[in-house]
């Protein structure tokens, strides 16, 4: 070919290339995207299954609850709902107003698919909803956009915990249940279906799914939310697309995060990285409170953790505030119950604080002094007759048996570095006490198979990173009726009182009458110390100062409020 | 009498012929100092907790500092997050260091030297037997099977981790043992023992064992070498033994508690000092190749 021929013939192919050229530079100019670094791919999108944290902050964008919590107040508030719920205390009903809502694919919500998504989860009993469904006689729907919820009798946590779990369309789901319900086991057919593209009525819908490397969702233009006002904040979203990148680690992450390949770390961040991101102009730390829990729990079955005054020695040894200041760095706070001190409402002031204030020699004295008391021994006891602290022989318990080694189950250091630096200074303070106590971080799946599956354990480090701020789980975490396998109450606590307290505080409608029948459960608790609470790290986040919008709550930025008033800046 | 003197005499003149070619080679040397400097800090870990309890490796804090901080004089390199001292737990590094890295490499020795010197001597099916195993072992990926394990069974301790890195890395012994085995059952003395009525055991344990030896130890610093990288790799990624100081550990630490890219006064020395201790081993093992390997040798020192 000769030279004009081949310039014509290129100049032909740009022609007709430059639209294609154009068109992605316009759209890529014009669309905004929030790009969010995320820990690890989402185990499945299957509703019913996600129980990860990140599948379940790819599920929040999609999938929506009735009522959620006020940022401000931290109270429910409608969402899907129109209002707030109305009780009927003649019928022990609840009736809801959903508000005009599209699903995705732009057929409407209304309350039919919720009373197919209450009738599927009690059905199914389908784990970590059917407990906060049972209570529910009936649900109807009474006309196309109101519901009306029969309870067996009253329940005070049924707004708080009842009602902010979320609403399946009846179109998605129908097909996959009726095809489930033909299998053997309908439960594990129903919790094992493959959901590639889910169907929701939240800000943003999934586009694409690029497995091992990220998930790209875009704006839902059926969102009930646009351009409302909810909870006095006018609601966007004010991107058009979201892209969840996946990174192994936390160092690979942040350095995205300064290099601005992504905006938001959706990631409780380590308190050593805060002084180099303070350090950069174009990243915001936020620091938020956070509704947590991280403790030890002691297998109370077993001797000799079932006596409550060895529990309490090692209570009094364990320093709180070495956690907090030295492992967690200050950014974190002691709890000396199982409820947070933040929850002003519900935590009770009056209770045991084992140890504070006290020296690491003064802990020794005192848990020895208690086990001496309570019939321990020692052939070298921890303190002499002079009352010096000195290197103990192993401790002899009551029945005149030396005591066996322990151990203290952890998470590994990869995991929570934190955590698992807790139990070692635990396993070096029990020995103190001449207490062969041993700290074994182990994979957190193994971990839980033996605590939570087996009840093969002797003491564990745990921790919740999102308590409900409705207290009721003191109630799942200590009431006798779940110490099963697989239950909530892992230590295997049993106290006729706890329970009859416990159970009435379900029912109590009136909220003082809860809170003193609260209070009275965390002291029964904090006297038998089934758990020892030991610290409640604070939520460490950072962002791009690329946008703007971000809403600081309870737990952090990394919240549906953030995600639908979170604009680019100009 | 007389003949036990002079076969001593000869051994001492053997070893002190063989010291005089590795005190020559360059390589041997730094190898060796270095090594000689590590076996120093090793000693050496047992002396800051006398001095202050707040300078005990895992569970001494200094009770003014809360954060990593800097060296300074009362911290030679520093503190870690929790204001432990970052010199004690180098120093005590330094002594799990040996401790991993000789005893896995002696055990693998003796795996490795009995298991060649079987297969070799014994020939036939039980040699095909052992090298197939043998090949079977070495084809597996020791790393990740150690991580399962240890996923599976909980952190493991640090004797299990020195079992299960010497019960894979004896392979590549056994295979240079058997070789060297095979050839030294065709000669002469080993025939001569035979036909004088010496029994299997006392053939292979009496003029076969201590021919191999050399080339045994010769391997065991190589494989000291891996097994330190092993254990260290192994404590970085957080499956170490949680109740040791080594400097995998330390690493781990570095990186987990986000002070990878802050502190290098933390992160470097435990990184520099795998580094060098493991060249130091390579290089006394190359120096000791060619004491034993009269071929490796450059002409002039060539006896």
């Amino acid at each position: 070919m000769n030279q004009p021929a081949r310039l014509v013939q290129g100049f032909v192919f740009f022609v007709l290339l430059l639209p294609l050229f154009l068109s992605t530079g316009w759209a890529k100019e014009n669309e905004t995207t929030l790009k969010i670094g995320i820990s690890e791919e989402p185990r499945t999108l299957n509703i019913w299954l996600a129980s990860d944290a990140n599948s379940r902050k790819a599920l929040s964008l999609i999938y929506q609850p009735l009522y959620t919590r006020n940022p401000d107040t931290m109270r429910i508030t409608p969402w899907l709902a129109e209002s707030m719920p109305v009780y009927d205390p003649r019928e022990i009903s609840y009736t809801v107003r959903l508000r005009p809502a599209k699903w995705a694919d732009g057929s409407e919500v209304t309350a039919d698919d919720v009373v197919f998504t209450v009738n599927l989860i009690q059905e199914f009993e389908v784990p970590r909803y059917y407990s906060k469904w049972d209570f529910v006689r009936k649900v109807e729907a009474v006309d196309k956009r109101t519901v009306k919820f029969y309870l067996k009798e009253p329940k005070a946590i049924f707004t708080t915990r009842t009602l902010v779990n979320y609403i399946v369309s009846r179109k998605e789901w129908e097909p996959l249940a009726e095809k489930a319900k033909t299998k053997e086991k309908p439960l594990t057919a129903l919790v094992n279906t493959k959901v590639e593209s889910p169907l929701g009525c939240g800000p943003f819908a999934l586009e694409d799914w690029k497995e091992g490397t990220s998930l790209h969702f875009t704006r839902n233009e059926h969102f009930f939310g646009q351009n409302q006002t909810l909870a006095q904040r006018k609601l966007g979203p004010h991107v058009d697309k979201i892209l969840f990148k996946i990174y192994g680690t936390a160092d690979v992450a942040i350095l995205a995060l300064k290099k601005g390949n992504i905006d938001f770390l959706w990631w409780g961040i380590q308190p050593g990285y805060i002084p180099d991101l303070k350090k950069d102009e174009d990243v915001r730390v936020f620091l938020s409170e956070k509704s947590a829990l991280y403790f030890m729990g002691y297998n109370v079955r077993k001797k000799p953790f079932s006596d409550r005054y060895l529990r309490q020695a090692t209570a009094i040894v364990t320093d709180k505030d070495f956690f907090v200041k030295r492992v967690l760095q200050g950014y974190a706070s002691r709890m000396d119950s199982i409820v947070p001190a933040e929850n002003t409402f519900w935590h009770a002031d009056d209770l045991p604080h084992y140890g504070q204030g006290l020296s690491r020699d003064e802990r020794i004295k005192k848990a020895t002094a208690l086990l001496a008391e309570n019939g321990y021994s020692w052939k070298t006891p921890p303190v002499d007759e002079d009352g010096n602290v000195g290197s103990p022989s192993d401790i002899i318990l009551p029945s005149g048996q030396p005591m066996q080694k322990f151990v203290i189950l952890t998470p590994p250091a990869d995991y929570d570095p934190n955590r698992a630096t807790c139990g070692l200074m635990i396993q070096e303070w029990l020995n103190d006490l001449g207490i062969p106590a041993i700290a074994r971080p182990m994979s957190f799946g193994a971990l839980l198979q033996k605590v939570k599956g087996e009840h093969d354990f002797d003491a564990f480090i745990l921790g919740y990173g999102r308590l409900s701020l409705d207290p009721d789980y003191l109630r799942s975490f200590f009431h006798s009726r779940n110490d099963k396998s697989r239950g909530w109450n892992m230590s295997g606590y049993h106290n006729p009182e706890f329970d009859r307290l416990a159970t009435k505080s379900v029912s109590a409608m009136d909220p003082d009458k809860r809170q003193e029948l609260i209070h009275r459960m965390q002291e029964i608790v904090m006297r038998d110390l089934p758990y020892i609470p030991l610290y409640k790290p604070q939520e460490i986040e950072a962002a791009n100062m690329k946008f703007s919008g971000w809403e600081q709550m309870v737990g952090g930025i990394g919240n549906l409020w953030s995600i639908c008033q979170v604009k680019p800046n100009e | 009498m007389l003949k036990a003197l002079a076969r001593k005499s000869h051994t001492l003149e053997r070893f002190l012929e063989g010291w005089s070619l590795f005190y020559e080679n360059t390589v041997g040397r730094i190898g060796l100092f270095l090594l000689l400097f590590f076996a120093l800090m090793a000693v050496c870990s047992y002396i800051p907790p006398l001095i202050d309890p707040m300078y005990h490796p895992m569970t001494g804090v200094d009770p003014e500092v809360f954060r990593s901080t800097p060296p300074s004089p009362t911290h030679w390199l520093g503190t870690d997050n929790i204001g432990r001292d970052l010199l004690s737990q180098l120093l005590t590094g330094a002594r799990i260091a040996f401790l991993v890295g000789i005893t896995a490499a002696f055990m693998s020795i003796v795996f490795g030297t009995l298991i060649g010197m079987i297969a070799g001597y014994a020939g036939k099916v039980l040699d095909s037997l052992l090298m197939r195993f043998a090949d079977m072992i070495m084809v597996m990926p020791s790393l990740l099977v150690v991580l399962l394990l240890s996923s599976l069974f909980g952190q493991l301790n640090i004797w299990i981790i020195v079992l299960l890195i010497s019960l894979f890395r004896w392979p590549g012994i056994a295979r240079v043992i058997r070789a060297q085995t095979l050839s030294l059952k065709q000669r002469p003395f080993i025939d001569m023992a035979r036909v004088a009525g010496a029994s299997h055991l006392r053939i292979v344990f009496r003029h076969i064992l201590p021919n191999v030896l050399p080339m045994a130890l010769l391997y065991m610093t190589f494989r000291v070498t891996s097994a330190i990288i092993v254990e260290a790799a192994l404590a970085f990624l957080g499956f170490g033994d949680p109740n040791t100081v080594s400097w995998g550990m330390m690493l781990q630490w570095v990186w987990k508690t986000g002070h990878m890219f802050q502190a290098p006064y933390w992160l470097l020395p435990p990184g520099i000092c795998i580094s060098l201790i493991t060249l130091s081993f390579y290089m006394m093992g190359r120096a000791m190749e060619e004491v034993l390997d009269p071929r490796l040798r450059k002409e002039e020192q060539r006896i």
